[in-house]
């Protein structure tokens, strides 16, 4: 409630731009090839303090929807992608998502990009008869309690990262763990996995902390970890939250005496803090080094298009929507129902090598990748190394579970 | 940590933070002191100093360079606006300056995105403050010392503008009674411009001394702005003691706030504003509305 009252004013900026595109979109419709175009529909938060992560999002989007549609887009319909900004705020996010559903005859999103946005529209994706292909939500329950059969996820959630770290500090000589995140659906839920998993591995878990989304001054929290004596931190932060954690706890020298260890990095962190994300140990959803064809041509697209070696939710984002094409390409259409029952048996090999949805809680089951930020030759920031991987039945949780057994 | 150090450091903590909030919080302040408007885009100059001091101190290698170069530059275009579009609107009623400044606010949001684009880029603290010291046997870093101690010697430095200089009397004269002040012969108008230029200067450089803690982003705005507002509302509209006062209050809630109740870090704020709006609705040390 309290951070929504702090983002009134771009919640209204946002929504001063996002009408003003309104407008503009029922041109481009009339203007659109003979053959009827398949609508995407992408509410993004393109600005607020995860403003970063959407305009990632937004540049996947983008450019997959540029090169399908130089393959003759799908089924020989062009794919047309309707962007939105919602400023990170879950009533706007359903507010769009229903304009694109009324206004574009939209029935596919795919996006939408904090948890707390997504879990305000799944409960309407059944009254929509649209289908939501999640890219980026990491809230264990969107495939847990607030499942509902219209959603899918592609990406890697916060319990499958948080699994990955875990595994990880199995074999890591770490000891006693404090926890922060972000005072959010994802934050909250990712910590609360962590710590279930250190019990389960009897590791000491002293305690966590959450800050509120927009917090600049991180002293309190740096300090409370610092009393915590643990060895090692878990992080559950994005956007600028997280730039300003990281940095501030550079400039404590936090990280000579507690590792830092966290469920998600994008290369958009260690570009905006520099020298301060060195040695951060991390679980990447995607990231540009995996080794496999598929993932050097894209590397090589990306590059081309945009100057830079794509991001850990622009790569996502990629996944998401080659799911989405074969879900498509499988049920020959896009037909609510059709679609559905095609997605839930979709497997591709693509990126990130093999993902494959299943029918019981529709997560994309996919290996999990550690990295470390380090210092590498060609890039001008710590750039991240991948250290461990996982297999996808390891680091998955049981059907519509978000905690794991063992 | 003994509860002795405890409380050292995290008081010094709040008065690095004051410092910021002070920044942003003593412009807004004089500017509505004298001017009766609130200017929605200060946040904006504030993020667009951390943006020109990243390729200040970018290009020229030094962060002092880049902290006198940005507010100099956010100054005079704080100035220019006022000079170029306030000006015409001081006839009209208060709504028109709301409009303005928020519509400035929008227009100079994306033109830094246009600029810099949406990133959020790095401002490393300068090479001599950037290590630690220790105070009660904790370590500290240099720099938040540093802006405490910036921000005591502005307050200083304004105070003493304010009580001895000419154009410091004007601005208190002005702030009083504008049309006195009109009627004996001084240029209302460029003592409006000079402060609508300080004000903003001073936000500039809150952001150049905010950006080593929080990156130069585009977010930076929207999430200070708030508090700066909550710090003149606490303080009272126009009184630059009261911005001193509600930026260090604010502050020491924040941090002790955070610290012992985390759950209701964002509340403390709203909750001393409930307080002194209840109590004296003019805010603390400013006049009874």
């Amino acid at each position: 409630m309290t951070s929504s009252a702090k983002m009134t004013r771009r919640t209204i900026l946002g929504a001063t731009i996002a009408s003003a595109a309104g407008f503009a979109t029922p041109w481009s419709i009339r203007n659109a090839a003979a053959a009827e175009p398949i609508k995407i529909g992408a509410p993004l938060a393109l600005t607020g303090p995860l403003g970063s992560v959407g305009q990632q999002l937004k540049r996947g989007c983008e450019l997959w929807t540029k090169v399908q549609n130089a393959k003759g887009g799908l089924l020989g319909r062009p794919i047309q992608l309707l962007i939105e900004d919602t400023g990170g705020n879950p009533a706007d996010a359903v507010r769009k998502a229903q304009e694109m559903v009324e206004r574009d005859g939209c029935n596919i999103f795919t996006g939408i990009t904090l948890s707390s946005e997504a879990l305000a529209v799944v409960p309407k994706l059944d009254e929509w008869n649209a289908i939501f292909v999640s890219s980026d939500n990491g809230d264990g329950r969107l495939t847990a309690e607030s499942f509902v059969p219209n959603f899918f996820r592609a990406n890697i959630s916060a319990p499958m990262g948080a699994r990955a770290v875990s595994l990880f500090l199995r074999s890591a000589p770490y000891k006693n763990f404090y926890a922060i995140g972000m005072d959010y659906a994802w934050g909250r839920n990712s910590v609360s996995v962590f710590e279930s998993e250190m019990k389960q591995a009897k590791k000491n878990f002293i305690g966590s902390v959450f800050s509120p989304i927009g917090t600049k001054d991180f002293s309190t929290y740096i300090t409370k970890i610092r009393q915590s004596e643990a060895d090692a931190c878990y992080v559950t932060m994005a956007g600028d939250d997280y730039n300003a954690f990281l940095s501030q706890a550079a400039q404590y020298k936090l990280p000579e005496k507690v590792q830092l260890l966290s469920e998600v990095v994008d290369l958009t962190v260690p570009r905006a803090v520099g020298d301060a994300a060195l040695g951060l140990i991390s679980s990447m959803r995607y990231c540009f080094r995996v080794d496999n064809p598929k993932n050097k041509d894209f590397v090589a697209i990306w590059q081309k298009e945009y100057g830079a070696v794509p991001d850990n939710n622009e790569g996502e984002q990629w996944q998401a929507l080659q799911i989405l094409a074969a879900g498509i390409e499988k049920a020959k259409g896009t037909e609510t129902k059709a679609l559905r029952s095609a997605l839930e048996t979709v497997e591709i090999d693509d990126i990130k090598g093999h993902v494959a949805i299943r029918k019981c809680d529709h997560q994309g089951v996919q290996g999990g990748t550690i990295v470390k930020l380090v210092k590498a030759e060609g890039f001008t920031y710590p750039a991240p190394e991948i250290i461990a991987t996982f297999p996808g039945d390891k680091t998955a949780p049981a059907c519509n579970k978000m905690t794991f057994e063992d | 940590m003994s509860l002795l150090s405890f409380f050292v450091t995290q008081s010094a903590n709040a008065l690095s933070q004051a410092a910021l909030l002070f920044f942003l919080g003593v412009g807004l302040t004089l500017i509505f002191g004298i001017m009766r408007i609130v200017n929605f885009a200060h946040g904006t100059f504030y993020m667009l100093g951390a943006f020109i001091g990243y390729s200040a101190a970018r290009l020229s290698g030094s962060f002092w360079l880049a902290l006198a170069l940005a507010p100099i530059a956010v100054g005079i275009l704080g100035a220019l606006f006022e000079l170029g579009i306030l000006r015409r609107l001081y006839r009209r009623d208060e709504s028109a300056f709301l409009m303005v400044t928020f519509g400035l606010a929008l227009v100079l949001t994306e033109l830094i995105r246009l600029s810099w684009g949406p990133e959020a880029l790095p401002v490393g603290p300068p090479t001599a403050f950037s290590g630690i010291v220790m105070l009660m046997g904790e370590p500290f870093p240099v720099y938040r010392l540093f802006l405490a101690g910036a921000g005591a010697v502005v307050a200083l430095g304004i105070w003493q503008f304010l009580e001895r200089t000419r154009l410091g009397l004007l601005i208190r004269a002005t702030s009083q009674n504008a049309e006195m002040v009109h009627a004996l012969g001084i240029d209302v108008n460029l003592v409006r411009s000079a402060v609508f230029g300080i004000g903003c200067g001073l936000a500039g450089a809150g952001g150049v001394l905010a950006a080593p803690l929080v990156t130069a982003s585009i977010g930076m705005a929207a999430t200070m702005i708030i508090d700066a507002f909550v710090i003149v509302i606490i303080g009272g509209m126009g009184s630059f003691p009261g911005s001193l006062l509600g930026a260090v209050l604010v502050a020491f809630v924040q941090v002790f706030g955070e610290y012992y109740v985390p759950d209701l870090a964002l509340a403390f704020m709203y909750l001393v504003m409930l307080l002194v709006l209840v109590i004296r609705p003019g805010g603390l040390l400013g006049k009874e509305a």
